[in-house]
């Protein structure tokens, strides 16, 4: 009788404890990135690239953003940062942003007194495979300045 | 020492079975009130629902003999009362179309975490798991749910119309009394979304506090943490498969005081909708919503969900 009692009760606190399967998570701080000073233009999702961005800009570059000005603004800073895409883990129905795969910066600068010219450059992160293709340039910074900012409240 | 003798073994178990008998009468009933507006969803679906979740979230329970036995009589009954409380098959209507959606993929979810049908369920009702195949055919099922594919083809709205922001100046108040705030746009980004139910896009911000503990791998996250995710509808896709934000639709607020906050998690919610950020909820019970949700499914995370993880 009371070994029956005692394998009850072994018995109902193996049940307690494998009820409570709360293994914390494993953080990835590697997979954020530092924009510095430079505020959010928008997020762009890319599903036949697998991949998801964020362009941020410094405040002569959302200026652009905001007014849609026909013309670059000298001093204007993007940084394009894409992430690939990846399954939220607590949540079947969202996908999220996993490792860096690219970075681009790209800055108006003035050439001469008439004229400005772009500097762009494109930095690969973890996710980038040797084999991908580099973007093309040109293509690059027309998308990039082209881009309005989201809105907000 | 004296050994308790027959007579306290006969007394001991007299008590026991009238505590056992009283107990019968005193257990709790579960009623089934009718069905007033059943969920309407393809028959191979339903009859998974019907298995393995009806007998706590709808009015058709079918209680068996030894569930109703006290004291497993008890928990029963405070299941399926918590259980309906939360959502009800038979009185799905009650629930707004879009509510009913999400509804629908937070089931997906709940049974892909092994959350549903709850553990004591499955051990006492062997049948009650839901297989694999039936979680894929449930999947299927809420890919085809109207909000899956949605488009923001409205043109884009900047701001509130001029009268209306002259008169909603005041700072927006949760009811819960967290107020709005802009600080979040000097914050860093935590995370980037595309949420396929219901189709938007998410930005997801972290203050100081939050981004450090990320970065010093700190969990649960420490008061002052704060977190805030904007949120747009989506425009169509362009020919290069960019997909870009329409429409503002709301942010929402989670604030960390383990003190303050401690009904919901030590979370505080908020929520503020549209342009006019209108704060969201009819009553305070509004966060309850909130932090059931995020307290089934993301209790790992410190129930964050938006957080880089291996
Ligand atoms: C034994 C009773 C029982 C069964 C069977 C059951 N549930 Fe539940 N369910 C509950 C209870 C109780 C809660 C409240 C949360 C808690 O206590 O864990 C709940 C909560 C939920 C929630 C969270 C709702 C919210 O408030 O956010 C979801 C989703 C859910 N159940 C889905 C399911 C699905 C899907 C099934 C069938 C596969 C199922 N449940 C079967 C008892 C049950
Ligand atoms: C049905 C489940 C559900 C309910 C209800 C819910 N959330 Fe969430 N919440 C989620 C999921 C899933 C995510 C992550 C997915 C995403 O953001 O795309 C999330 C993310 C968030 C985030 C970003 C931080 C994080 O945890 O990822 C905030 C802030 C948030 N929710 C606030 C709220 C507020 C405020 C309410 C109530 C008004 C609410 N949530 C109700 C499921 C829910």
């Amino acid at each position: 009788m009371k070994s029956t009692i005692s394998l009850y009760i072994i018995v109902l606190a193996l049940l307690m404890l494998s009820c409570d399967e709360r293994n914390t998570a494993t953080l990835a701080p590697e997979y954020l990135y530092n924009a510095g000073d430079q505020k959010v233009i928008k997020s762009i999702i890319n599903n036949k690239k697998g991949t998801i961005a964020m362009l941020y800009g410094n405040d002569l570059a959302l200026e652009t953003a905001h007014d849609s000005l026909s013309k670059p603004n000298i001093g204007a800073h993007y940084t394009l940062v894409t992430w690939k895409q990846k399954p939220m883990p607590q949540w079947y129905g969202t996908n999220m942003n996993g490792e860096i795969y690219s970075i681009e910066h790209l800055k108006i600068v003035q050439r001469n007194e008439t004229r400005f010219a772009f500097d762009y450059d494109f930095q690969t992160g973890k996710a980038y495979q040797p084999s991908d293709d580099r973007p093309e340039k040109q293509q690059r910074i027309e998308f990039i300045t082209s881009q309005q900012a989201a809105v907000f409240p | 020492m004296k050994k308790p003798g027959l007579t306290f073994y006969k007394s001991a178990a007299v008590v026991l079975i009238l505590i056992f008998v009283g107990l019968q009468i005193s257990s709790p009933d579960i009623e089934n009130q009718p069905v007033t507006s059943e969920i309407a969803v393809p028959a191979n679906v339903k009859k998974i629902l019907e298995r393995a979740c009806y007998d706590c979230h709808s009015n058709e329970a079918k209680v068996e003999w030894f569930d109703k036995i006290a004291p497993a009589s008890f928990v029963v009954a405070h299941d399926v009362n918590e259980a309906r409380s939360r959502f009800n098959f038979s009185e799905w209507d009650r629930n707004p179309a879009g509510v009913q959606e999400l509804l629908l993929w937070e089931m997906v979810n709940a049974i892909e975490q092994g959350k549903m049908p709850l553990k004591r369920y499955q051990l006492a009702h062997p049948g009650g798991k839901v297989s694999e195949s039936e979680l894929a055919v449930l999947k299927k099922y809420v890919n085809t749910l109207p909000g899956r594919h949605k488009v923001d083809t409205s043109r884009i709205v900047a701001q509130t119309s001029v009268n209306h922001k002259a008169s909603s100046q005041k700072t927006p108040v949760s009811l819960n009394g967290i107020p709005y705030s802009s600080d979040y746009k000097n914050w860093k980004i935590i995370s980037v979304t595309d949420k396929l139910d219901g189709g938007s896009m998410r930005i997801v911000y972290g203050n100081d506090i939050m981004v450090k503990a990320i970065e010093k791998r700190e969990l649960p996250f420490p008061d002052g943490a704060r977190i805030v995710k904007v949120v747009w509808g989506k425009q169509a896709e362009d020919n290069d498969g960019n997909v870009l934000p329409g429409n503002f639709q709301n942010a929402q607020f989670m604030i960390k005081d383990s003190k303050k906050y401690s009904a919901t998690e030590g979370w505080g919610f908020a929520k503020f909708d549209g342009l006019d950020l209108k704060p969201a909820g009819k009553t305070i019970l509004f966060e309850q919503t909130c932090a059931n949700c995020h307290r089934l499914l993301a209790p790992e995370n410190d129930f964050v969900f938006n957080i880089p993880t291996k």
